[in-house]
């Protein structure tokens, strides 16, 4: 009994990280701009999921990551930036905006606005 | 002895439902002889296909190891209720389940529609395929009587503990229940086209299985997005997670296609639209099946990984999708009807409504497959994800509900008088700017599509308390599911822009005995105990937290290890109240014995389910006044 | 009118299923495997035996940086198979990721040292730097260049599969 007991605290402590961020912040702005931040970022460990869904340690570290750039005073691109360089693009659940984007942001709005325009002006034989 | 029983069973009743197919196509469908032979085939081959399953619940609940099924997702030590629920926890059982209630709808509309309606052989013909289709899925590529001899396990292996929960064993059926509803819609629609006779008013014969199915899609929606938010343990009610996509597409397809239903069921108007929209559900049902269980998209439901069952599933949709799209492609002319839509009716409201969830379910299906295609062209990965989703849905469903807004006053086939709506109009405008000023300075809340949200939602709610007023001041006209459904929908965008809006969390550091404050509220952390349960150990942190007016109650997070599989999970505790849930998880202890708690403060999230279950309770209602009046 | 419209269904549909078929019998990438090409990031860490400090500047040559820890339970069917690479004289960077020194030492000493040397990221911040998600990991560099980069156990058919490609590819190691 007590032999499970002390293996199942041994088993929470191994989810210890060893990172010493204790998720402190210097005024609410920053607080609120790290939660809104981890819900964008893909955890690059879990087959889906942001790092706000999740706490495998290499959440946690990157989550650390983003708290310290944030101190430093890196803006919201710039901590995106700094993730996919490393993590690779596919850690950004915004692709963002660039050639190769252009259609999947445009392409609802104009099929929506196509399909509107031929419902109005069509022939009203 | 019993598995091999229950396999036969499956295997003989897949035959049957091929004949049953066979007769239906290839034998005169409108022979009184051959109807009530189909319809015969069809009951008897759906009871033995049950009698399988029933075996195999046994068989389940009895803690029979040597079917291999059973043993990976079972256990002697889990209580029956969830027994018999890792029957649907992986993706063989899945199948399984699905089949089954994809005959039952079939055998409920046996049993509920006469002989003589003329579709009928057809539609239970197609439903036939669709079930033999899927059983050869399962019993060639995923077959659940697969056993263990001769020498069966003596204990299973645990099923993963998150999936140890009663909502989450509810949400999958209630789920399959309405994907697979639609079959009856999509059956009698290529009954429809094949027998080629515009005077068949089939749009009436499916309204209320489609409406009944679109009820229980809803409540399976919304029951997996609650389960998210307390299980799950970070707060979140909706992740825009592949597979919650491909459950969102047949719902919009659903949605617009019960509102088309609306229209052409009463005029021989919209008929196209809605010819269309049926094959669209199906499909849309059958190709989120597709998804899920080929695992081709990584996400935390994907159960299979197995390119034969891609391609498989893959051939047999497609045949089915291209066949009735390619059917339809060569018959819609004959719905083309010399009645215009007049402007203004609500004929024309709802053509704009479908136009409006078509551009959502593209916009949907462009999200979910813009990785994979950017994946084949470019050999690099990307990740579309909520900042897509929010960009696209919010404005075009502000915009939708400004039509909607309007449509309130339209009337079948006739235009209205733009004039009658100035003072309404006035009045809820004026309403609503009033409110959200309010809510504004109260609790200054920022954000231009914030404030539409609001102001959209409340202009719509307060435009049908103008409805009712007038239904009982002067016994004007009000259709009920109508209010309730769309009051339901204006309460959704309203929850859903607060909870986005004012919601916050933090991760306290609190050593036992310590009081922080957060949102002036007061958090102790006054205990910390270990529980043993029957499969697992448990701690369990009490937390008294005291909120601004001197209430007190205490919230108790846990962590737990399970003795199966040595999982560890974390248990949320969540005080709920009318106006915010309070959540509180444990995350890690550390070096100098404080832990770490996060806590958050979800605002009107109670809110958001509730106006899912004024649609489901809308839509239940509707099916009961039309089973009234026919009968 | 209606001609159109019949073409566009049909298309699409067929467009739509075409796109999976292909999609699924495609030769995917290697699940784990990544061969974006990227500078070696800096850094500065500790041997774990000793109190010098390792930097890029000692990093030459053709290599395998391989991430480890005593707590990763796959790290231990890997290390035969690194021990076999040693053996045929690849060259093997160890990266000892968020574990404790003695533990780490304690490891080696037990199941033997296949690395030129073991750099002791005790924070994971040059793993971060890396991109790594976990361990075991193994990194393929030549000239100061990440040419591939392997999430998971190293084996025999991972060797051939993933890493020998591109060995041969870029003319590294001379023999193997």
């Amino acid at each position: 009994m007590l032999i499970r007991f002390f293996l199942f605290f041994s088993m929470i402590f191994s989810n210890l990280t060893i990172s010493e961020s204790l998720y402190k912040f210097d005024n609410a702005e920053d607080e609120k701009r790290f939660y809104s931040l981890i819900k964008e970022i893909r955890c690059p460990k879990c087959t889906s999921g942001s790092l706000a869904s999740s706490n495998a340690p290499v959440s946690e570290d990157i989550k650390s990551k983003i708290i310290e750039l944030i101190k430093e005073g890196k803006s919201n691109q710039e901590i995106k930036e700094f993730l996919s360089d490393r993590f690779g693009n596919q850690v950004l659940y915004n692709p963002g905006l660039n050639k190769d984007t252009y259609f999947l942001w445009f392409a609802p709005g104009l099929f929506l606005i196509m399909i509107l325009l031929i419902f109005f002006f069509r022939k009203k034989t | 002895m019993l598995i091999e029983i229950a396999h036969f069973l499956s295997i003989v009743a897949t035959g049957l439902f091929f004949l049953c197919f066979i007769f239906s196509i290839f034998f005169d469908s409108k022979d009184v002889y051959i109807i009530n032979l189909v319809s015969r085939i069809y009951s008897h081959s759906f009871f033995i296909f049950l009698s399988s399953f029933l075996i195999y619940v046994w068989l389940a609940i009895n803690d029979n190891f040597s079917v291999l099924y059973i043993a990976q997702h079972s256990n002697i030590n889990l209580p029956v209720f969830y027994k018999i629920s890792s029957i649907w926890s992986a993706h063989e059982g899945s199948m399984f389940l699905w089949i089954i209630f994809l005959t039952t709808w079939g055998v409920v509309y046996n049993f509920s529609t006469k002989n003589d309606q003329l579709l009928k052989a057809r539609t239970l013909g197609i439903i036939s395929l669709t079930s033999v289709g899927f059983l050869l899925f399962l019993l060639l590529t995923s077959n659940p009587f697969e056993t263990i001899l001769p020498l069966p396990p003596e204990n299973g292996a645990d099923i993963n503990p998150v999936l140890q929960d009663p909502l989450l064993a509810i949400h999958p059926p209630m789920l399959y229940l309405g994907y697979v509803g639609f079959v009856i819609a999509f059956g009698q629609a290529i009954a429809f086209m094949l027998e080629g006779d515009p005077k068949i008013k089939w749009e009436k014969q499916v309204r209320s299985w489609s409406v009944a199915s679109w009820s229980f899609l809803t409540l399976g929606i919304a029951l997996g997005s609650w389960w998210a938010y307390y299980e799950l343990g970070w707060g979140g009610y909706w992740f825009w997670d592949p597979v919650e996509n491909v459950a969102l597409m047949p719902w919009l397809a659903a949605t617009a296609f019960i509102h088309s239903l609306s229209a052409s069921s009463k005029s021989s108007i919209l008929r196209i639209w809605t010819l269309l929209l049926s094959i669209l559900v199906f499909s849309l049902s059958l190709f989120g099946a597709f998804i899920v269980r080929s695992g081709i998209i990584d996400s935390v439901h994907s159960f299979a990984n197995d390119p034969e069952r891609g391609l498989y599933l893959l051939s047999f949709i497609g045949i089915l999708v291209m066949t009735s799209l390619l059917l339809f492609s060569l018959r819609f002319n004959l719905l083309i009807s010399s009645k215009k839509i007049v402007s203004l009716s609500k004929e024309s409201f709802i053509s704009i409504n479908n136009i409006f969830f078509g551009a959502l379910i593209f916009s949907t299906m462009l999200g979910v497959l813009y990785p994979l295609i950017y994946e084949f062209i470019f050999d690099q990965k990307i990740s579309v994800g909520a900042p897509f989703y929010n960009a696209i849905f919010v404005p075009v469903t502000l915009i939708a509900c400004i039509f909607l807004y309007f449509s309130i006053d339209s009337k079948w086939q006739q235009s209205f008088n733009l004039k009658a709506l100035y003072q309404p109009l006035f009045l809820s405008i004026i309403f609503s700017v009033i409110i959200v000023s309010l809510i504004f300075f109260q609790f200054s809340i920022s954000g231009f599509w914030t404030l539409m949200s609001l102001t959209v939602g409340l202009i719509i709610i307060i435009r049908y308390l103008i409805v009712i007023y007038f239904y009982f001041a002067y016994k004007r006209f009000a259709n009920f599911f109508s209010i309730i459904s769309h009051c339901g929908l204006g309460l959704l965008i309203i929850s859903i822009a607060l909870n986005d809006n004012l919601s916050s969390e933090r991760a306290l550091n609190i050593k036992i005995n310590e009081t922080e404050i957060y949102k002036d509220h007061q958090i102790t952390f006054t205990n910390l105990r270990v529980v043993p349960e029957s499969n697992y150990d448990s701690v369990k942190a009490d937390f008294l937290v005291t909120n601004p007016n001197g209430d007190t109650f205490t919230l108790t997070p846990e962590k737990r290890k399970y003795f199966a599989r040595g999982q560890v999970t974390s248990e949320t505790a969540i005080h709920a109240s009318v106006l915010k849930d309070i959540y509180m998880t444990i995350g890690d202890q550390l070096d100098d014995g404080s832990w770490i708690v996060n806590i958050q403060f979800n605002i009107f999230i109670r809110w958001i389910w509730f106006s899912a279950i004024m649609m489901v309770v809308a839509g239940l209602l509707l099916v009961h006044s039309l089973a009234r009046s026919k009968a | 009118m209606t001609i159109i419209i019949r073409f566009i269904i049909v298309s699409t549909t067929l467009a739509f299923f075409s796109f999976f078929y292909f999609y699924i019998n495609e030769d995917k990438y290697y699940p784990g495997a990544d061969f974006t090409i990227s500078e070696m990031p800096n850094f500065k860490l500790k041997d774990l035996y000793s109190e010098r400090l390792f930097k890029i500047e000692d990093l030459e040559g053709t290599f395998l940086i391989n991430v480890w820890a005593s707590w990763c339970i796959t790290c231990r069917v890997e290390h035969n198979f690194l021990t076999k690479l040693d053996s045929k004289n690849i060259p093997i960077i160890g990266l000892n990721y968020k574990d404790e020194e003695k533990d780490a030492i304690s490891w080696i000493n037990r199941f033997g040292d296949p690395y030129k040397f073991i750099i002791h990221d005790y924070k994971g911040e040059l793993a971060l730097d890396l991109g790594v998600t976990g361990a075991p990991e193994t990194f393929l560099l030549n000239d100061g260049k990440i040419i591939a980069h392997y999430r998971g156990e190293v084996n025999d058919m991972i060797w051939e599969d993933v890493f020998k490609p591109i060995i041969k590819k870029e003319n590294l190691f001379n023999v193997n």
